[in-house]
């Protein structure tokens, strides 16, 4: 199975807004999705898993996704980890 | 309009209508709004408790063709919703066995995703095992 993985700093923390938004993002997508940053790891789809990352501004953040759809699961959670977290919440 | 497949909705029943509203502001925000999230808190009088009718209206209002998941913050909620429920054998509505703020946040940003009603209850009950700190 095609797996895909990148990576971004955090220009805004990882709020209740943002975590909602990268979690129903992901949702849409049939690969499995994770995010990670430093040691913790949760299941994107899941927002309260990604919320407790607790992952702030300057950290690094990357994403993998492993399934049929894992590129695009990719690059649409690192667009709105880019996006989301600079607008705040 | 565009034709968007029908989401799971919510029905948040609680013993105080501002806590049930409250909470279905943030789960809205969370995921976005495009979820149906209903608020049937307090009594018929407005006072703390559950009303029955509140709760069937709310259901009714939150179906939209992919079925209901209904959370109910303590006691009597879980009384007033499994009573109701029993009357409707056929309908498509599932109570979540879950913590009342982050079961619907769940399972709002999980319905938002476009999963089917058994997914968005289990994203809910999923809840009890999710970490603040």
């Amino acid at each position: 199975m095609p797996a895909s993985s990148e990576s971004i700093t955090l220009t805004g923390d990882l709020h209740a807004r943002p975590a909602g938004a990268v979690a129903v993002a992901a949702g849409r997508f049939a690969s499995a999705v994770s995010v990670t940053t430093g040691t913790k790891s949760a299941d994107a789809k899941s927002v309260l898993g990604v919320m407790g990352l607790g992952a702030t501004t300057g950290q690094r953040v990357t994403v993998t996704a492993d399934g049929p759809d894992a590129e695009e699961a990719v690059a649409a959670l690192i667009a709105i980890l880019g996006e989301a977290t600079r607008v705040g919440g | 309009m565009p034709q968007v497949a029908p989401q799971v909705g919510i029905v948040l029943v609680s013993h105080s209508s501002r806590l049930a509203e409250g909470v279905a502001e943030l789960a809205g925000q969370v995921s976005g709004g495009t979820v149906t999230i209903v608020a049937a808190g307090g009594t018929d009088g407005s006072g703390l408790g559950t009303s029955a009718a509140k709760v069937s209206a709310a259901l009714e209002r939150a179906d939209s063709g992919a079925g209901v998941l209904v959370l109910p913050d303590l006691g009597s909620a879980v009384l007033t919703v499994r009573a109701l429920l029993a009357e409707l054998p056929e309908a498509a509505v599932t109570i979540a066995d879950a913590p009342f703020v982050e079961g619907a946040v769940a399972a709002t940003v999980t319905a938002a995703a476009g999963a089917d009603l058994r997914a968005v209850a289990k994203a809910a009950e999923e809840a009890w095992h999710a970490r603040k700190l």
